[in-house]
């Protein structure tokens, strides 16, 4: 009797040893840092001096508004087309599914620092492929790197790119999901492919559409490769984002303490995000 | 409300044909019901008839106009599914309006409708409600709203009762009669339950492989099957069947004998027909014609090898030790016990005669039956 009651925490105890270690005691430590004066010879508890400094510092801002004009752009582009690629993938029409399928997932599993480079050559102001092939159709070159409004652009870009098919992939499922018989019943009442997709699709998609805005939202809070990589946060900190800034306050700064308020900033806005989000658009359609 | 007309009506999926020239002819108001085993392409000529698979040959009329190239929507034709096909983000109220509102009808319109189903159909106060909170009953109610509002000519019904418990589906049975009554509608069903193409079709349509065995009515089914597979797929327990040889064949009867027999049995026929003796026929007799008493027409000896207690009845499986395990419908109280030696009468009337093709030899019916069937 005895050793069954343990066994089940026997059996979970490399999980938990290893998660607590490696997990859940940085996690606590880097909250209880995140009052503390980390520049000084000694570490001081300060309640309010990193948590105070996130309300004044400018550059925290900046990254603050960076960071949420990269997800206003790029996450509902994304998800309108990964629903749209989601839809052709699940047509009964198109042939190869299963080539169709990888292509669209494979830039998620292309290495990021891989991709980044060949997005610089593609991008490159001077002599980049994108730009030769605006020139060909009479519109002026554009200054991806060298302009802040460029330099979101080719973020998104490359965010979209990478992510869109990993989002196709879940919005797939959900639509499989969608008994046919819907859709032929749908059909015998004389509704339109056009009426099919906004009235049935579309609503019985909700729960998929909403868990990739949710994880699409929180990935981009934490933005920091392709900015690192494609525009290292410039021009002038124009796509700077705020993991960019925590990692430069915290590793090159060497400031834990305000770095670490900034990642409990990350989580607070992330968290209120997706309550936001799951309030307007959640509940399961049949419900 | 509408005749349906199907003339050497073909479906094949690639090179495989599932129906293989169906002729129909389905006259209005008539309640008929597909019944088959799974696979006999039953639902396949129902999806033929909604538009939802294309027709590879053949004519679809309704009202004698040709539906072959005729969308879906347009045929004046509602269809019930089996797993009801019901919009879950939809209440009953939405779901009930969803075809009328694609119609564009005034909203008043589709208002005096879904209350009038929903009176029709004890929905009324179901109708704000979605349907996964819905009993499997409460959604079979309104799946067959949502058919009845749109008001078609036709109703196609996919195996509606499947999904249900047994009791649930007894009442749902009694509530489609009424339902048929009261529509005086058009009713093409889809079942390979026997019981509710029995209870509810005026004619019933017995599929096998793609291709009609009989078009006829319940009880011309069972007491004048076309062959031995209609005559084994209509009837619960299943026919008895014993493979006989001829006698004697004369213009009105035909004369057989089977080794386990007590004495050769005379079958009257309808019609005459020429067997030379020997040939081997076949000879249907159903549970229930199976008598233990033993004053009529020929008899058989068996051992009892399972009774089967069902209440007002008892199936009594006797081993014959060939082939043939005889099943008898004896009364439900019958003291019969396994092992017994029992002696199991028959009357010639009650034969059926099958010959070596399987197919029906027409036979003189009882007057009683007689006077069923026409």
């Amino acid at each position: 009797m005895l050793r069954n009651r343990y066994t089940p925490y026997a059996f979970l105890s490399p999980y938990i040893i290893i998660f607590s270690v490696f997990w859940l005691v940085p996690i606590l430590f880097s909250f209880a840092m995140s009052f503390m004066n980390t520049r000084s010879r000694t570490w001081q508890f300060d309640f309010f001096l990193n948590w105070g400094r996130l309300l004044e510092d400018e550059l925290l801002w900046q990254a603050l508004k960076n960071t949420f004009l990269i997800i206003a752009l790029q996450v509902p582009a994304m998800l309108m087309l990964a629903v749209f690629a989601a839809v052709l993938l699940n047509s009964k029409d198109l042939n190869f599914k299963g080539l169709h399928r990888f292509a669209i997932f494979a830039p998620i599993v292309v290495a990021e620092a891989a991709y980044a480079v060949i997005f610089r050559l593609l991008f490159n102001d001077n002599f980049g492929f994108v730009n030769n092939m605006l020139a060909l159709i009479n519109i002026d070159a554009i200054a991806w790197t060298n302009s802040s409004s460029g330099a979101t652009a080719l973020i998104a870009i490359g965010l979209t790119w990478r992510w869109t098919g990993y989002n196709a992939i879940i919005i797939l499922a959900g639509l499989q999901n969608i008994p046919k018989d819907l859709y032929e019943a749908s059909e015998l009442e004389g509704t339109s492919p056009w009426q099919q997709f906004t009235k049935i699709t579309l609503p019985l998609l909700k729960p998929a559409i909403l868990l990739c805005l949710v994880l699409s939202t929180f990935g981009t809070l934490q933005l920091f490769t392709e900015p690192t990589l494609l525009t290292e946060g410039g021009p002038g900190g124009s796509t700077t984002t705020v993991a960019m800034y925590m990692y430069s306050q915290g590793f090159k700064s060497f400031n834990f303490g305000y770095g670490s308020a900034i990642a409990y900033l990350i989580v607070f806005l992330g968290l209120t995000l997706s309550l936001l989000q799951f309030k307007l658009f959640g509940g399961k359609p049949d419900e | 409300m509408a005749n349906i007309q199907m003339q050497q009506l073909k479906k094949n999926f690639g090179d495989i044909p599932v129906i293989k020239g169906i002729d129909l002819d389905i006259k209005d108001r008539e309640f008929i019901c597909f019944l088959g085993p799974s696979g006999c392409g039953k639902s396949t000529l129902l999806r033929l008839m909604a538009g939802l698979e294309e027709i590879s040959s053949g004519e679809f009329l309704i009202d004698n106009k040709r539906m072959n190239d005729v969308p879906a929507s347009l045929r004046g034709i509602s269809m019930v599914f089996q797993s009801y096909a019901l919009y879950p983000h939809l209440t009953v109220r939405q779901n009930l309006a969803f075809g009328l509102k694609i119609q564009k009808l005034p909203s008043d319109e589709i208002n005096n409708r879904i209350r009038e189903v929903a009176r029709t159909l004890q929905l009324s106060e179901l109708l704000d409600r979605k349907p996964k909170i819905l009993s499997g009953g409460q959604r079979q109610r309104v799946a067959i709203g949502r058919a009845i509002v749109r008001r078609p000519k036709v109703f196609l019904l996919d195996e509606p009762l499947s999904n249900l418990d047994a009791t649930l589906r007894v009442s749902m049975r009694v509530e489609l009669a009424r339902l048929h009554e009261e529509l005086q509608a058009t009713i093409v069903y889809v079942t390979h339950d026997q019981v509710e193409a029995m209870t509810l079709a005026t004619r019933v349509v017995v599929m096998k492989d793609g291709a009609i065995q009989q078009f006829a009515s319940p009880l011309e089914l069972l007491h004048r099957p076309a062959n031995i597979f209609v005559a084994e797929f209509i009837g619960t327990p299943k026919i008895n069947l014993f493979k006989v040889e001829v006698q004697e064949c004369g213009p009105q009867s035909i004369t057989v004998t089977h080794a386990l027999f007590s004495n050769p049995i005379t079958v009257s026929i309808a019609k005459e027909i020429k067997f030379a003796a020997g040939t081997k026929l076949t000879l249907g007799i159903r549970p229930h014609r199976l008598s233990t008493k033993q004053s009529l027409d020929c008899t058989i000896s068996a051992k009892v090898t399972i009774v089967e207690r069902l209440g007002t009845e008892s199936l009594l499986y006797t081993d014959l030790g060939l082939e043939t395990l005889v099943i008898c419908s004896a009364a439900g109280t019958v003291p019969i016990i396994r092992g017994d030696q029992i002696t199991l009468g028959f009357s010639s009337a009650n034969c059926l005669l099958f010959d070596d093709h399987d197919q029906a030899i027409e036979r003189c019916l009882p007057a009683d039956v007689q006077l069923l069937i026409s």
